[in-house]
């Protein structure tokens, strides 16, 4: 490995990186070798068909998955095994449903490696249920939540013990329109405050360009990387208005151009 | 909800109904009680006197030994049972190599153990409470053993991204995951328990309301008999009470709804 300048330092490295899954009749090529750096403090949003590998990349940032070949990079580190650098908000969330929203949100401030003093803990855990607007919920069993409401849950869970790389697999999937811009806006402002690096995947084009500094489209399986645009509308952005500025427009059916071919490709079977 | 589509109808709370059915039977079997044959059914009235005397002082020894083995085997039965449950529910080498053995053990009838028990450890305690664990280990082993293999990977995952060890990831999450599994083994052990307890105590003891049972049997004791019938029948009936207030408390967050 070269010696690295950390002035330049990519946060996350894949190098020619492929997977593929044994299946009964033989085997599934999810991704195809993909060469892709994400800067730090960079947010980049990964956008394609269903089963393009964008959550396999997820996951290969995560260490949850090893490349079938080629190499991941985090820090200049090859990612060899769970990657706690990372937090990752999954499709599904992961709440533990016997523990209310409160102690769910404390639960990575109780482990060793973490580990701080209870009243330091507890003010933390308020902190970020007033700032994701959970107030008045935490006494509340998951069970007892509605999705939105569980989703806010998951996100400050995830950020709470401040990751400084956020993986989020269409987190807000689910939603209904105004509470998922309620949702973008607060994520946006939360890394940004706290300088994380991003990587957010999503089937939604338009919740891309409000939020990316980089829109990667891939395209139909195998996944492959079909085009990088970088979405120069200055940061941060106002997610309840961008949308109708005329940049967007353009970025969007430029993207879009691009997209809709995978899409009509990519159609599940 | 059935009880108040019945009461609505009739006007007549189904509470009264019961207590109507319970009278109508005691009075019917008090009335068999006094033909010719009443010497082999007894009567409730008899059967009333006898528990009021016993409960007067003599049946305290009794009932104190059975509990204390019915309560003492399930906690060693519980305890070895789910950690035994746990262990080779999330350690697949375990697992291969033990299962096997655990279950070619509980293929044998438990209670036929007894005996065995009996000739090593005496008339006490000892042998009724190490059949009762053995019984209880089993039942909450299997029990937990699945439970442990259903834990949700996607959880395990977000768990070890925060950090956890495998330590912390057995306590924070397997352990309560499997709660409800461990407390579903308890509810189904718990009448087991009794059961062995009661068996180990008929073949041989001094004590306990199994002995109780046979003591009454063997002198042709029906009265005893009915009564000592009649205490495990309320017994049964405390420990499912308190089976279903402990998973009513531990399970809290399920009932959770608004």
């Amino acid at each position: 490995m070269p010696p690295s300048d950390p002035g330049t330092m990519a946060k996350l490295r894949l190098v020619g990186a492929s997977k593929r899954f044994a299946v009964h009749d033989g085997e599934l090529e999810a991704l195809r070798p993909v060469d892709l750096i994400v800067q730090p403090q960079e947010f980049v949003a990964l956008v394609g068909p269903s089963g393009c590998g964008k959550s396999t990349i997820l996951n290969l940032a995560a260490g949850l998955l090893r490349p079938t070949d080629g190499m991941v990079f985090y820090d200049d580190q090859p990612v060899t095994t769970i990657n706690r650098s990372v937090g990752y908000m999954t499709q599904k969330d992961t709440l533990l449903p016997w523990r209310n929203a409160a102690d769910n949100i404390r639960i990575a401030l109780e482990l060793k490696c973490r580990a701080m003093p209870r009243d330091e803990a507890a003010l933390r855990v308020a902190q970020i249920i007033e700032l994701i607007g959970l107030k008045g919920f935490e006494r509340h069993f998951p069970a007892q939540l509605s999705g939105g409401m569980r989703k806010r849950v998951a996100l400050a869970r995830t950020l709470i013990y401040e990751p400084e790389t956020l993986l989020m697999d269409e987190p807000f999937g689910a939603l209904d329109a105004q509470l998922k811009l309620l949702l973008l806006d607060q994520l946006q402002n939360l890394t940004m405050l706290r300088r994380m690096t991003v990587m957010f995947v999503t089937h939604d084009l338009g919740e891309a360009i409000t939020l990316a500094d980089r829109v990667i489209v891939f395209s139909a399986r195998p996944g492959r990387i079909r085009t990088i645009r970088s979405i120069d509308l200055p940061r941060p952005r106002d997610v309840f208005k961008v949308r109708f500025t005329s940049e967007f427009a353009r970025l969007h059916e430029e993207l879009w151009d691009v997209l809709k071919d995978e899409v009509v490709m990519g159609t599940d079977v | 909800m059935a009880s108040q589509q019945i009461s609505a109808e009739n006007g007549i709370p189904v509470v009264v109904w019961q207590i109507g059915v319970g009278i109508g039977f005691l009075a019917a079997w008090e009335a068999v009680g006094h033909t010719a044959s009443g010497e082999w059914t007894s009567r409730p009235l008899l059967i009333g006197q006898r528990l009021l005397q016993w409960f007067s002082g003599p049946l305290y020894p009794h009932l104190a030994t059975t509990a204390i083995e019915v309560v003492a085997g399930l906690l060693v039965g519980v305890l070895s049972g789910s950690v035994a449950g746990l262990l080779l529910g999330r350690s697949p080498v375990l697992a291969v190599v033990l299962r096997p053995i655990i279950v070619a053990f509980y293929s044998v009838p438990l209670v036929a153990l007894a005996p065995l028990f009996i000739m090593f450890f005496g008339l006490d305690i000892l042998p009724k409470l190490i059949l009762v664990s053995i019984v209880v280990f089993f039942l909450m082993f299997f029990n937990t053993f699945a439970g442990a293999g259903q834990v949700d990977a996607d959880q395990i995952a977000a768990i070890r991204l925060m950090g956890a060890t495998s330590r912390e990831n057995f306590l924070k999450l397997v352990v309560p995951a499997c709660m409800v599994w461990i407390i579903g083994g308890i509810r189904i052990a718990l009448p087991f328990a009794l059961v062995a307890a009661t068996t180990g105590e008929m073949l041989a003891a001094r004590r306990g309301i199994g002995f109780l049972l046979s003591d009454a049997a063997n002198q042709f004791d029906m009265t005893g008999l009915y009564a000592a019938l009649v205490i495990l029948m309320l017994l049964g009936l405390a420990v499912s009470e308190a089976a279903a207030r402990m998973e009513r408390r531990l399970l809290r967050w399920r009932d959770a709804t608004e």
